[in-house]
């Protein structure tokens, strides 16, 4: 049976060489993950973590040391498979010396699609630029350039959309117009792998996050799985030696007998409310002792 | 081919826009003009003159070209990180080598035109006859730009830009000499240095600025010939260039 | 590995044309009866010698071909790979065959390269 998922990404495993051939270092070590059909999957960790690295092997810019790769069961240097991805680099510049339309056609003509002037425009007005659209790329601002790779990815309606950071730079609202723009994709069938430092984003939006850090996977799963079904509850309690407030997190399931065990020992309980666990909770604690 | 021959005008477009290639132009026709002011004994002296330095001149033409277009253009587009869209979805790397190789190529090639045609100009100015082979000895210098060219990529992909310059220049200069000159070179091991001037590029074959110049009658099959030898090597330097390329990691 | 890939090639291209009968350098090849019994060493050497009269460098043949027309090269013959080519016409021959020799090793070697440096990439 063909392999069905977007990105199969098995045992990876990169090193780059240092400088005059003294040994490597470990960029990536040993990750495993898979994006299915229709996820929107958010690819979080800190600076340095080997996010970038990991989609320049998805995409095959970079080689893995050991491990394997497929998207859609193929190599990633098949051209019928690179024709189903659009790519939204991680800060991307373009020659200044062209204008988005000119971007657009010339980026058309090379993917062999079929699309008009027209489209091109009604697509740069859907990304926010469209008054800039003969404008040389030399006078646009960050957003600006963000704006025109995400046009650029979207032009070919990719079945898969790899995102680098792509709303890293962004004001409020353009990352409200992106994480629609993303979620509008997604609803036309499209998969998502989007590498964000922003947990907001990833947790509005993905169904499924991958966490790295220090090259190795820290945790994966559903959204529900990472956040936690069980309902957690924060105690606080007044100390008696110092008179301070004392918090306390504990599950659903242990918060009654938390509670007597506390009356029993005539500690004074000020607040009992529900703790809400967010993914940058689940991130700090599963990038603990590996944050650098 | 419609990626490579897309690619190819965006690059093309991408050189006229900017300002080197007016600049290189600019000098060559200058130095040309110069090698036309140059006072003569008689006239049929000068016109050899002309000739003969002038083709020489459009030679260097090409190699400056050559690397003024070229030598920049994948550390530039590193650099500037443009490379990563286009390598990671439209274009495969070979698409990419050969676009911005045809592109340069046009535009290097256009520009030799304009020189021959300076030239031409000149040799009108001074109401010397103009050699029937001056156009196919031009076609000639073009096919060895392209080498050159070919060249500048190779160590583009697999030196830094500052050696590119050097690295070039000494195998343009080494393409021009003779076995037995350079074998010279190291008379000491003359196997080695034979068997290496083999393999090296003979640059010499596209030079026939002396029999036009003495208004020899060039056969057709010779241009053919050469030309063919030419876009032989170029072929094989391009692929060497793209083997080293294919195996870069794009950090 | 692809190090290695352009190592075997230029290896394997230098093996090839080191068993090469001719170059360039047709007076190391031409038959004897084409050769100057003065000069057997061909151009190459002979360019070297000086005119002692104008102290400027340019060949015997020259001298004898070109005396009365000053400091002029003879025709064509400052050009080392084509000279034999236009001064020499039975050469021509073995310039053509070197030329189609060398531009067809070259052309097999660049296919050779892009598709085994493609076949390696694609693993």
């Amino acid at each position: 049976m063909a392999d069905t998922h977007p990105i199969q990404v098995v045992n990876l495993r990169k090193h780059f060489p240092r400088k005059r051939g003294l040994g490597s270092v470990k960029a990536i070590s040993d990750i495993s993950f898979n994006v299915e059909q229709g996820e929107i999957v958010g690819f979080i960790g800190h600076n340095g973590a080997g996010k970038t690295t990991t989609i320049k092997c998805i995409l095959g810019l970079l080689k893995p040391s050991e491990g394997r790769i497929t998207l859609w069961g193929n190599s990633p240097a098949e051209s019928k498979v690179r024709n189903k991805i659009g790519y939204v680099p991680e800060n991307p510049d373009y020659d200044d010396s062209f204008s988005p339309m000119e971007y657009l056609s010339m980026f058309a003509d090379m993917r062999g699609l079929s699309g008009m002037g027209s489209d091109w425009l009604k697509l740069l007005k859907r990304v926010g630029l469209s008054k800039w659209e003969t404008t040389g790329i030399r006078q646009f601002s960050k957003g600006m350039r963000q704006r025109l790779s995400l046009a650029l990815a979207l032009q070919s309606n990719p079945e898969l959309l790899i995102m680098d950071e792509p709303t890293g730079g962004l004001d409020p609202i353009a990352r409200k117009e992106f994480r629609e723009i993303i979620i509008e994709e997604n609803k036309r069938g499209a998969s998502i792998f989007l590498s964000s430092h922003i947990l907001s984003d990833v947790e509005t939006i993905c169904d499924r996050a991958v966490i790295l850090a220090g090259g190795k996977l820290m945790a994966e799963g559903s959204m529900a799985q990472l956040l936690g079904e069980e309902n957690l509850y924060r105690i606080t309690v007044l100390s008696r030696k110092t008179g301070e407030e004392i918090e306390e997190t504990i599950p659903e399931a242990d918060l009654q007998s938390r509670i007597d065990h506390l009356r029993r020992d005539n500690l004074q309980i000020t607040r009992v409310e529900m703790a809400l666990k967010s993914l940058e909770d689940v991130f700090i604690d599963a990038t603990a002792g590996d944050s650098k | 081919m419609k990626a490579v021959f897309t690619f190819s005008l965006m690059t093309l477009r991408m050189l006229f826009r900017r300002r080197t290639i007016w600049g290189i132009l600019l000098v060559i026709l200058l130095a040309l003009a110069a090698i036309a002011s140059v006072p003569s004994f008689d006239v049929s002296n000068q016109g050899r003159f002309i000739l003969d330095f002038g083709l020489f001149g459009i030679e260097l033409g090409a190699l400056l070209l050559a690397l003024g277009l070229a030598a920049n253009l994948y550390p530039r587009d590193k650099e500037t990180r443009t490379l990563m869209p286009l390598i990671a979805v439209p274009l495969s790397r070979w698409q990419y080598l050969l676009g911005r190789f045809f592109g340069a190529a046009l535009v290097q090639a256009a520009a030799l035109l304009v020189t021959c045609l300076g030239l031409m100009l000149i040799l009108l100015f001074h109401k010397l006859p103009i050699p029937g082979d001056l156009l196919p000895a031009t076609v000639l210098i073009i096919v060895e730009g392209w080498f050159l060219l070919s060249t500048v990529f190779f160590f583009s992909f697999s030196t830094s830009p500052p050696l590119n310059w050097p690295l070039t220049t000494m195998l343009f200069v080494v393409s021009q000499m003779s076995v037995v000159e350079f074998v010279n070179i190291l008379p000491s091991a003359p196997g080695l240095m034979r068997a290496v001037r083999m393999l090296l590029p003979h640059a010499d074959v596209f030079h026939i600025k002396d029999p036009i110049a003495h208004g020899f009658e060039i056969e057709p099959v010779y241009f053919f010939i050469a030309i063919f030898y030419g876009l032989c090597y170029s072929a094989f330097m391009l692929s060497l260039a793209l083997a080293v390329f294919r195996g870069r990691d794009l950090k | 590995m692809i190090r290695c890939i352009i190592s075997m090639t230029l290896l394997f291209a230098l093996l090839v044309f080191a068993s090469c009968q001719t170059d360039y350098d047709v007076a190391e090849v031409a038959p004897s009866e084409h050769l100057d019994v003065e000069h057997p060493a061909g151009p190459e050497q002979a360019e070297d010698e000086t005119c002692e009269e104008c102290d400027s460098e340019h060949s015997i043949d020259e001298q004898v071909e070109d005396s009365h027309a000053g400091h002029n090269h003879a025709q064509g013959s400052r050009n080392h790979g084509t000279q034999w080519f236009f001064n020499q016409p039975w050469a021509a021959p073995f310039i053509w065959g070197k030329l189609f020799r060398d531009a067809a090793i070259f052309l097999v070697l660049a296919v050779a390269v892009f598709i085994i440096s493609g076949r390696k990439r694609r693993k």
